[in-house]
């Protein structure tokens, strides 16, 4: 399956200079249609100038960036009509209502007039915001403003919906909410998503992820291969009798830390680790195992963590 | 041309929806109206309050067009313009709809002053009204040129405000639409000349004052017309000056506004990093 499809994305040596400053080197990717696709990393990594630059916004300084077979940067506006763009700030008209933000938009993509009612109950219905139309844009919150922006970004039937930092800013719920439709739209409507994020729970529920970092590509696979290559599942265990814990976690030649009141335990195949664990079973009095993530393929490849010190 | 007309009404509801700012740009005109009638009554202009009113008219339409263009800042770096640019529409279509939609709200503001001049008690010939649409729709489609190319340089809604400010002042009080030209000092009234504006309320006077067939001397002699030199500049040479102003201005701002990268739009640089 992932053989037969088709590339909807296909970035090739695609570097962005401002002034001296290299926002994006020499990085290459692809995206099959169809799938969820990820941008992580800290701010100022390239993600947006790589996303804007996909977009027609901006244009690069070197290599080659295709939407469906079409140029970026010569092939503008066929780009524009198959692509819809959430930025990562607001772009809709406040001062108007929900139905006239959508209304225009459809005017601007050529959507058929017969067909632009019936298209904005679908996509009002889509992110349950029906009957929100004809309230003004600016008396909304942050989390329904984002939703009705995905509902346009797709109301001209796009092949790709870009998203630029989707629910950075909303609170935890609407968070959640947001990311229920985005998934509802590429699972349900096969639309490509191509979005940028900094959280690791969103990116986990990917299907592909890039990682970015000083404007490189540092990884670029599914979450769980990232996680397999990169990250070592650990066991967090306090015995009654340390020495015979560290006695026979040596002979056995397992990696192990000891801390405070625990030891940490790098688990390589499970079933090796299942047999010392049964061998110390009175012994241990409390055991925690905990998964890699997305922030410790981070943390392996670069040294540090994804957003140090910031929220969360 | 389904483009052109959405952009339009857009623009055109954002006008009539902010009634504060429609209210609050009819006060001062109505100032100047009072103060200055006042002052020239006894300069020898006919019918004093007539020839302010009409200056102060054709001013309104060329200040809201100016207005106008601080909303399309608004709009370039609100985040709106973003939109309207990852959108498949090209750019000419844009500028044609913001000299439209400009056109329009300037003429309509105008027109607002113009009724409201004639109820209270100012006789402005209600049958030259029909002339003045069409002066005013084109006065105000040559300022939405100028409107547009200063928006397109000044990026950011401060600059602007500052460029227009500093650009809308001396090109109304050197115009002759409030203070007669004749009255200025001689280095002024050469600005004067090279003033679009200044031709603007030569023909816009000469049309609500219903002087259109009058003699070069006459509207010379009554402050309507000036001479440069020995050369009258009679309202059909005013119109043909403006026309070739605002052929300029709309192919300069078009221009600009073609180029314009609004990427950069009122961001600094630690902003562009963040990209």
């Amino acid at each position: 399956m992932a053989e037969m499809a088709r590339k909807i994305i296909e970035v090739e040596n695609f570097t962005k200079k401002y002034g001296k400053f290299t926002a994006v080197n020499d990085i290459n990717f692809s995206v099959d249609e169809g799938m969820i696709f990820a941008f992580l990393g800290p701010n100022g990594a390239g993600k947006s100038t790589t996303i804007n630059t996909l977009c027609t916004i901006f244009d690069s300084t070197a290599g080659s960036l295709k939407i469906d077979g079409k140029c970026v940067s010569s092939n503008k506006s066929e780009v524009r009509a198959s692509i819809g763009v959430v930025f990562q700030d607001s772009t809709l008209d406040n001062k108007m209502t929900v139905e006239e933000n959508l209304k225009m938009h459809c005017v601007f993509y050529g959507v058929p007039k017969t067909e632009v009612d019936n298209r904005i109950d679908f996509v009002l219905d889509l992110v349950e915001l029906k009957d929100w139309k004809k309230k003004t844009v600016g008396s909304l919150s942050g989390g329904m403003k984002r939703r009705i922006e995905i509902a346009r970004g797709i109301i001209h039937y796009p092949k790709v919906l870009f998203l630029d930092e989707p629910t950075t800013g909303l609170d935890p719920q609407t968070r959640a909410t947001v990311w229920t439709y985005i998934v509802k739209l590429a699972r349900e409507k096969n639309i490509t998503i191509f979005l940028t994020t900094h959280y690791m729970d969103e990116a986990e529920v990917c299907d592909m992820v890039a990682i970015m970092d000083y404007g490189k590509i540092i990884a670029h696979d599914s979450p769980f291969n990232l996680k397999k290559q990169f990250t070592k599942d650990r066991a967090y265990i306090t015995a009654k009798n340390c020495e015979r814990l560290e006695s026979l976690l040596e002979s056995k030649s397992v990696g192990f830390q000891k801390k405070e009141k625990y030891y940490r335990i790098d688990i390589g195949e499970v079933s090796d680790t299942l047999n010392i664990l049964s061998e110390l079973k009175e012994d241990i009095t409390d055991i925690e195992i905990r998964k890699g993530t997305l922030n410790d393929v981070f943390l392996e490849i670069t040294g540090r963590e994804i957003r140090e010190g910031a929220e969360e | 041309m389904r483009v052109i007309y959405a952009l339009w009404l857009r623009n055109f509801k954002t006008f009539l929806r902010n009634k504060t700012a429609l209210i609050f740009n009819l006060i001062s005109p109505f100032f100047f109206v009072y103060i200055f009638a006042g002052i020239f009554k006894h300069e020898g202009i006919g019918n004093a309050s007539a020839f302010m009113l009409s200056g102060v008219i054709i001013t309104m339409v060329f200040e809201s067009t100016m207005r106008i263009s601080a909303s399309t800042i608004d709009d370039m770096t609100g985040g709106f313009m973003k939109e309207v640019l990852v959108s498949p529409i090209s750019r000419l279509n844009i500028a044609i709809a913001q000299f439209i939609s400009s056109a329009t709200v300037a003429t309509i503001q105008g027109l607002i002053i113009y009724v409201l001049g004639l109820f209270t008690g100012l006789s402005l010939s209600p049958s030259a009204l029909l002339l003045t649409i069409p002066v005013m729709i084109f006065v105000g489609l040559v300022f939405s040129g100028l409107g547009l190319f200063i928006a397109t340089k000044a990026k950011n809604i401060q600059t602007f405000q500052a460029v227009s400010l500093a650009v809308t002042m001396p090109l109304v009080f050197l115009s002759g639409a409030y203070i007669p030209l004749s009255l200025l000092p001689n280095a002024m009234q050469w600005f004067a000349y090279f003033n679009p504006l200044s031709y603007a309320v030569i023909l816009f006077r000469a049309v609500t004052l219903g002087k259109l067939n009058s003699s070069g001397a006459e509207l010379v002699h009554e402050s309507i017309a000036f001479k440069i030199g020995s050369f009258t500049v009679t309202p059909i040479i005013a119109f043909g000056v403006l026309a070739v102003f605002g052929i300029l201005f709309l192919f300069l701002s078009t221009i600009s506004f073609l180029k314009v990268d609004f990427s950069k739009m009122n961001r600094n640089k630690k902003d562009l990093i963040d990209f």
